[in-house]
């Protein structure tokens, strides 16, 4: 009889004879000895059946009614390795909720769906049309705040599509996931997740992120779903709102919830505006040195383009004639001509567009490039040019809608970001990244 | 009696999963940040007993943080990179040395600890070989692992369940070097660690110092349990912990059997705290009464028939209450206040210890334990305390060596319960070029390197630069060239009476510099020491200090005319020339001219 993982086994080589555990592995046996540490052998040695590994029975993990609806989306805080089967399930049957975070218990009542178990960066507009509709769903049917848990990589794409396929929802919609994974004794899921559910309880109605605000378990930021940002690949603190303060600063431990910038009010009787249409035939572009107009022109077959510019939103145009530059301002006139409205974003992600101050600005914006003075994230402008090619097909009103702010995208105001608006915490002490979503660094104080 | 011995030995490389030095900080931290950790399921499913205590305890923990020193994986806020190779590379040699089987992949795990003392809640700990043996005076003695693994963060203070830690020493690299329990007493456990010591110190890739390197030990005794005593510093005191450990675990038996005869087997606590604060209304126990305004109370359980018991001796100044205080100690308070202890100690009246009596309706055979606490606080602290009480057994426990030999509880030893794969980290595949490289790394093992020392110096400089930490610069200077026996007087005789004067060579290539000097023969011996120390007074090159300050060998004609000068008064001649002359060509020269 062939030994599966979990298995109690023995395994016999020159050098002496093993006992233990079978653990799920690619190539070779991994062995779990006794002492707890895992042992690799190859393929040659021989493995002797000792017990067989008879495993527990699977609750339904999709129960409950809730006023409290969490969904599960996949990502590090939704999911666990099950070392039995090698597989990773979604961790989220109420009571394995429960026993990962107790103090669940203190909230009202809780519904689970798992809806997806992916990787962050396999998302794409059928997931997101999926979890819309699952959401408009649940808000109908009364739910009175919604928390989806996500992979931190893309969720900034996902808060951006949900914002606008579920504009003016009357509860909060709550992205969370974590940095470190919920198997860790020091994971950040746990003030993540009890922070995003005691938001969803709040009077607020927007579609946002909460993640860490800083280095330490303390409190955790919302963001607005249009403006938020990962800007870090490990840090807890590493999502930021680009170019406005956070929705809110959140501390379930002390029932804090401080606005920090203007949000919608709660509001059970308000309907959503449900449009789950999306063109997923949209290409975005990083502009950089020497970029070559044969790249701009295989982008005709695409309904939309993107194009993460320099700067204040530039690219390659060679107003000077110079021999040595080339210039893709007639490609990029090819498209615009052709019906495919081409938008502005900058990789500086901070700031304002302006396609004014120099003449490569210029040049763009007669060509018909449309962003100047939009102060968009490029993820933002990708997912909401997408989401109107989904129900418009005409470049003047697609060009008119994209400029128009919809669900926070964009701002008229440029504001002066200063770290003022911690003081409405006295606790929260000066300490590493408190104001972390300035600098890029938590071990950089400004 | 069986005893195993646990080494932990700091390696001298940079730290095991980031590029941090290992170096600890004198300045102040750089930061502090404020982290929480909870307890989670290993890959089995299971919950480690040792980290479930350590939940109980909802601490809060403050990191300090030092430039020099962490970065953002010691911050828990960057995944670990690759395994450090020179310290996979040493501990690979290490394992050859020993006969050890080497693992064919090392595997590294998660090793769950949640006192705080790593950010991350788990140590990174790789299995690199399993079994092989030490040759000792008293026989064969079993190797059960070789790990390599990462430090913890070094703790600062503790008061009210929060802790302090530095994060300085968090991840540097570690070896850990278990035996069978095959050793068969203190002094022999003392004889296994200096020769594992002596092993690791011979690869000259080892750090040195105060607490560089710490032997845990694992005691055991027919019908008692295995019990790890962690963090021995000292090799000499190794014996006294070893018997210590023994004698505790006999004196409970003792006491076990006692109480089972008193109480039968099974023995379940049917009692109830209860509050006693009132009677200590007007007490002159200033220790109560400061605690009773501060809003404390005091609380008091029954334990049936254990009077006389808690009292009894286990170990010098260690009695069976001490051992049901240190669980109490779990719940956040400092301790209890037992029946068998001397209450004037606490100030409490005869009349007071009547009343305790009276109110736990205990009689002459009964015992009381009180706590003077928050009521949440104490009740926990009783559960703690019945907990203990009610183990008719000596419990499997993870054990604190205290400064005077005895123990005190830390937590249950833990299970395997605590592994689970730490998923960062590639497994490495152990191929048969990277052990050659690995015997190269750890060089020609202890036993070869003493023979070969002996062969250049006698037996006592052979010993003495052998257990120097500067035995590395020393293998340095001899491949330069230079003399053995003054190489090991400069290492050891020079710099300790400099440093004794007040001066602290820190650039130990200077010694190279100023033997090769002397090689060349332009200095003599005696110079040496007085370079040195201009050295280190004025950061001056050998060269430089040597013309400026007149050091430099006397040629042949000047000695000729030196002893003219002085007419060959051999006194005279010294008294000026001292550091600058060969004594024994003086005579010659003398000797030659009188002949």
């Amino acid at each position: 009889m062939e030994s599966k993982p979990g298995d109690k086994v023995r395994i016999k080589t020159d050098k002496g004879t093993y006992e233990g555990r079978l653990m799920p592995s690619k190539e070779g046996h991994v062995l779990k000895l006794d002492t707890g540490y895992n042992v690799g052998f190859s393929d040659k040695v021989k493995v002797e059946l000792v017990e067989k590994y008879i495993a527990p029975e699977k609750e339904n993990p999709e129960t409950g009614e809730g006023e409290i609806v969490i969904i599960g989306m996949g990502g590090t805080i939704s999911s666990k390795v099950d070392y039995n089967t090698g597989g990773v399930h979604p961790h989220l049957s109420p009571k394995d909720l429960l026993k990962l975070f107790p103090e669940l218990s203190s909230f009202p009542s809780i519904k689970t769906i798992p809806l997806f178990s992916i990787l962050s960066e396999d998302m794409n507009y059928r997931f997101w049309q999926q979890a819309a509709e699952v959401v408009y769903k649940e808000i109908k049917n009364g739910a009175k705040g919604i928390i989806i848990l996500h992979g931190t990589d893309t969720m900034s794409y996902s808060s951006a599509a949900l914002s606008f396929m579920l504009r003016q929802t009357p509860v909060p919609v709550v992205f969370v996931g974590a940095q470190r994974s919920s198997d860790r004794p020091s994971s950040d899921s746990r003030l993540n997740l009890m922070n995003a559910v005691f938001t969803s309880t709040n009077n607020i109605a927007n579609v946002g992120v909460i993640m860490h605000a800083t280095t330490n378990d303390d409190y955790s930021f919302f963001h607005l779903g249009t403006r938020v940002r990962k800007m870090h690949t490990s840090a807890r603190n590493a999502f930021k709102s680009i170019g406005v303060p956070p929705l809110a600063m959140v501390d379930y431990r002390r029932k804090m919830f401080e606005q920090l910038s203007p949000a919608r009010e709660r509001d059970m009787k308000r309907k959503t505006l449900f449009d789950k249409r999306f063109n997923p035939n949209v290409a975005m572009i990083y502009i950089h040195p020497g970029i070559k107009p044969k790249l701009i022109d295989s982008l005709s077959s695409y309904d939309g383009v993107v194009l993460v510019g320099t700067g204040l939103g530039h690219a390659p145009t060679n107003p000077n004639k110079h021999p040595f530059a080339t210039s893709i301002l007639e490609n990029l006139k090819q498209l615009i001509s052709s019906n495919i409205p081409v938008i502005m974003s900058s990789q500086t992600i901070e700031g304002r567009l302006n396609l004014n101050v120099y003449s490569a600005g210029r040049l763009l914006s007669e060509a018909g490039v449309i962003g100047s003075m939009m102060d968009w994230t490029p993820e933002t402008a990708f997912i909401k040019l997408s989401w109107i090619l989904g129900h418009e097909k005409k470049i003047d009103k697609v060009k008119e809608e994209m400029l128009t702010p919809l669900e926070g995208e964009i701002t008229k105001r440029s504001a002066i970001l200063s770290t003022t608006y911690l003081q409405v915490d006295k606790l929260a002490q000066p300490h590493v990244g408190a104001i972390g979503w300035l600098t890029d660094s938590p071990l950089i104080e400004v | 009696m069986k005893c195993g011995i646990e080494i932990h030995q700091r390696l001298a490389t940079e730290k095991l999963f980031c590029r941090c030095p290992s170096i600890l900080s004198d300045s102040e931290p750089f930061k502090e940040i404020k982290r929480r950790l909870f307890v989670v399921e290993s890959e089995t499913g299971e919950i480690d007993r040792s980290a479930k205590e350590q939940q109980e305890k909802k601490q809060e923990f403050t990191y300090q943080i030092f430039n020099e020193n962490c970065c953002l994986v010691e911050t828990d806020e960057e995944p670990p990179h690759e395994m450090n190779k020179d310290a996979l590379l040493i501990v690979l040699g290490i394992a050859q040395q020993m006969n050890s089987n080497i693992v064919e992949e090392v595997h590294t795990m998660r090793k769950l600890v949640i006192d705080g003392s790593n950010t991350s809640g788990f140590q990174r700990t790789s299995l690199i070989a399993l079994g092989g043996k030490l040759e000792t005076s008293e026989g064969d003695v079993g190797m059960l692992t070789l790990v390599l693994e990462e430090e913890s963060a070094g703790i600062v203070s503790e008061n009210n369940g929060s802790r302090t830690y530095r994060l300085d020493r968090l991840g540097i690299p570690l070896i850990e070097i278990a035996t069978a329990p095959d050793i068969k007493n203190g002094k022999h456990a003392k004889e296994v660690a200096e020769k594992i010591g002596m092993m690791l110190r011979a690869t000259g890739k080892v750090a040195r110092g105060i607490g560089t390197i710490r032997q845990d030990l694992n005691v055991s005794i027919e019908n008692g349990a295995r019990v790890e005593v962690k963090g021995v510093q000292e090799l000499k005191s190794i014996p006294l912990y070893v018997e210590n450990e023994a004698k505790r675990q006999e004196n409970l038996l003792v006491i076990i059997k006692e109480l089972k005869s008193r109480l039968g087997e099974g023995w379940k606590s049917k009692a109830k705290p209860i509050e006693l604060t009132i009677i200590f209304s007007s007490t002159k126990s200033k220790f109560i009464s400061n605690l009773v305004k501060k809003g404390a109370g005091v609380f008091g359980i029954k334990l049936e028939k254990h009077s006389s018991l808690l009292g009894s001796e286990l170990n010098p100044n260690r009695r069976y209450g001490s051992e049901l205080s240190d669980y109490a100690k779990l719940a956040g308070v400092k301790g209890i206040i037992h029946s068998d202890e001397d209450m004037e100690k606490y100030s409490i009246l005869e009349s007071e210890w009547k009343e305790i009596q009276d109110s736990l309706n205990c009689s002459k055979e009964d015992g009381f334990a009180m706590v003077v606490a928050e009521k949440q606080t104490a009740v926990r602290a009783f559960e703690h305390v019945l907990r203990r009480a009610e183990m008719f057994f000596v419990p499997e426990e993870t054990r604190k060596a205290n400064p005077d030999g005895t123990s005190s509880y830390m937590r249950p030893l833990p299970g395997r319960a605590r592994m689970y794969p730490e998923t960062d980290i590639p497994l490495i595949k152990i191929t048969k070029p990277l052990l050659s490289e690995a015997r190269k790394t750890a060089g020609e093992g202890a036993e070869k390197k003493m023979k070969r020392l002996s062969s250049l110096l006698n037996e006592d400089l052979a010993k003495k630069i052998f257990r120097s930490p500067l035995l590395p610069v020393f293998e340095q200077l001899i491949k330069k060239g230079a003399e053995p026996k003054l190489a090991v007087t400069t290492l050891t005789e020079t710099l300790v009476s400099l440093r004794r004067e007040g001066f602290e060579l820190k650039d130990l290539s200077f010694i190279e510099k100023v033997l090769s000097i002397y090689n060349e023969k332009k200095i003599t011996k005696a110079a040496i020491p007085e370079i040195i120390k201009y050295h280190i007074q004025s950061k001056e090159t050998a060269e430089a200090i040597i013309k400026k300050h007149n050091l430099g060998l006397l040629s042949s004609e000047e000695m000729d005319r030196i002893i003219k000068e002085c007419k060959g008064d051999i006194k005279r001649i010294m008294s000026k020339y001292r550091l600058r002359l060969d004594p024994k060509e003086l005579m010659k020269k003398i000797k030659g001219s009188g002949r």
